[in-house]
């Protein structure tokens, strides 16, 4: 019952600010791959969510919910998607190879939110 | 248990975000720290006795229905069947669960088992412990969550299939996504491989017939933020039993049988007058005073209370569709208009904690409110 020892939380806190903390992820464009970008048409920004609604999230917050997600593999970054669906089904492949039997999106319909 | 009128903490909204608690208040406040409420150690005793107790009742309550095939009691599609047999012979790794309490009167009374899909487990582990840091640092709190969940990880660890332990969830929703990572945060710090890939984004490679994260990268062991009830009727539902990695899905399937409120008859039925359960029924049964359940409902949607056969309390919602339990009526404790219901944490098969949630009726629905509790 009784806490014995101090609580840590390494990734949540920390995923606030940025998903991968190890390497700063590549400006949009560097080396050969080739990065396809939502954000310039899709509504996530910071500014937008930071202010947005009732004002009452940060927008630090917003980003964490919107922000890109990856992972890193043999030292670079691979982004894997975005977190917000809002940005179109294109842009959300991510960058490596895709394979051409892998189908997509047969999960995910039947609620908002899990509450409860 | 006592409830006690408080002054927030001051900038508590920045407090709570620090610690990546982002939902703390949507159009109505759900975190409040305007009250607390307080527990003598014999009466947490109590609550840590009686979910051991319906833990135990649970399983044997699982058993029973496997072996007497209640399945369309519970509306669980067919196919899924000897799936949902062989999480539970083959001992399918599971984590957690949260029994919904009614603690009034030195009674304890179970009112449901979420043990699929709990959430405010952040909530309950980490916010209200900051909370209680804060308050007053000398007393304790019925909460070793935290630890429990990090030790259950590590104990998880050989248990699972090699590979990676992809989390998922849904989109959009930082309520999910922050329980999911905090979840995550935990299995990290076990010692375990993670990986997010959300709910959406999960790949079904025909040729291998394996699910794959938006690398291509096999899925392999896998913990979702995301009911049973929804993943067996999606378009990839029969994927899952087609799996060729045969990936764990954490919560297993069986948890479909606990997180069905068709259970609660079942355990009504298997041990009768027992003192904590509440006498429960497929049919209202003659009852003046009951609640009428969803056997699948999330929230407190289409719940009605039912009082010297009147009805008192209705919530809307759009589930029904496969049937009603009916529960007697216990009415929550009312501490000026205000109604807790204790959620009472299982996790690695021992109780490890509570949360609080009050709401402003009998019925805890989306609009509740998370209250701190310490032990005085």
């Amino acid at each position: 019952m009784k806490k014995s020892s101090t609580v840590k939380l390494i990734l949540i806190t920390a995923a606030l600010a940025s998903c991968n903390q190890k390497k700063k992820e590549p400006e949009w464009g560097e080396g050969s791959k080739t990065y396809v970008r939502g954000d310039s048409t899709a509504p996530y920004t910071r500014t937008h969510y930071g202010h947005g609604g009732n004002g009452l999230l940060t927008a630090a917050l917003w980003y964490y919910a919107f922000r890109p997600y990856g992972n890193y593999s043999n030292g670079n970054y691979t982004r894997a998607g975005y977190y917000s669906s809002a940005i179109s089904q294109r842009s959300n492949i991510g960058s490596n190879g895709f394979k051409g039997s892998v189908t997509r999106g047969g999960f995910g319909r039947s609620g908002y939110s899990v509450g409860g | 248990m006592n409830r006690i009128n408080t002054t927030p903490r001051n900038h508590w909204q920045s407090a709570v975000e620090k610690l990546g608690f982002g939902f703390h208040t949507s159009d109505v406040p759900y975190w409040d720290e305007s009250a607390y409420y307080t527990f003598t150690s014999g009466e947490i005793d109590q609550l840590e006795k009686a979910t051991t107790a319906l833990w135990e009742m649970c399983l044997e309550a699982v058993q029973h229905v496997i072996d007497n095939k209640l399945y369309p009691k519970f509306h669980i599609p067919q196919e899924f069947i000897p799936y949902i047999e062989k999480t539970w012979n083959d001992d399918h790794p599971a984590i957690y669960g949260r029994f919904d309490l009614c603690f009034k009167n030195g009674q304890v009374k179970l009112l449901e088992f979420n043990a699929d899909t709990p959430t405010s487990l952040y909530e309950a582990g980490i916010v209200q412990w900051f909370w209680l840091q804060d308050f007053d640092k000398s007393k304790d709190q019925f909460n070793s969550i935290h630890e429990k969940l990090i030790a259950y990880w590590k104990y998880l660890k050989v248990y699972l299939n090699p590979g990676k332990l992809h989390f998922t969830c849904l989109k959009e929703t930082l309520e999910d996504l922050t329980n999911n990572e905090y979840m995550r945060d935990c299995a990290i710090q076990g010692g375990l491989d993670t990986k997010l890939v959300f709910i959406d984004d999960i790949g079904w490679e025909a040729e291998t017939s394996q699910f794959v994260d938006m690398e291509n990268e096999s899925i392999t062991n896998i913990f979702k933020l995301y009911p049973w009830e929804w993943l067996a009727n999606e378009s990839f539902g029969k994927n899952i039993l087609a799996d060729s990695n045969q990936a764990f899905w954490i919560e297993p399937a069986w948890k479909m049988i606990l997180s069905n409120k068709a259970i609660l008859p079942v355990l009504w039925e298997l041990f009768p007058n027992n003192e904590y359960l509440l006498p429960a029924y497929f049919e209202n049964n003659g009852m003046k005073d009951y609640v009428k359940k969803p056997i699948l409902s999330r929230e407190g949607a289409n719940i009605e209370v039912v009082k010297h056969y009147g009805t008192i309390e209705k919530s809307d919602g759009e589930y029904g569709e496969e049937g009603f339990i009916y529960q007697e009526l216990f009415e929550l404790p009312d501490f000026d208009d205000n109604f807790p219901v204790i959620g009472s944490w299982v996790i690695g098969q021992e109780p490890a904690g509570m949360g609080i949630r009050e709401a402003k009726s009998l019925i805890t629905d989306n609009k509740s409110r998370f209250i701190p509790h310490l032990i005085v």
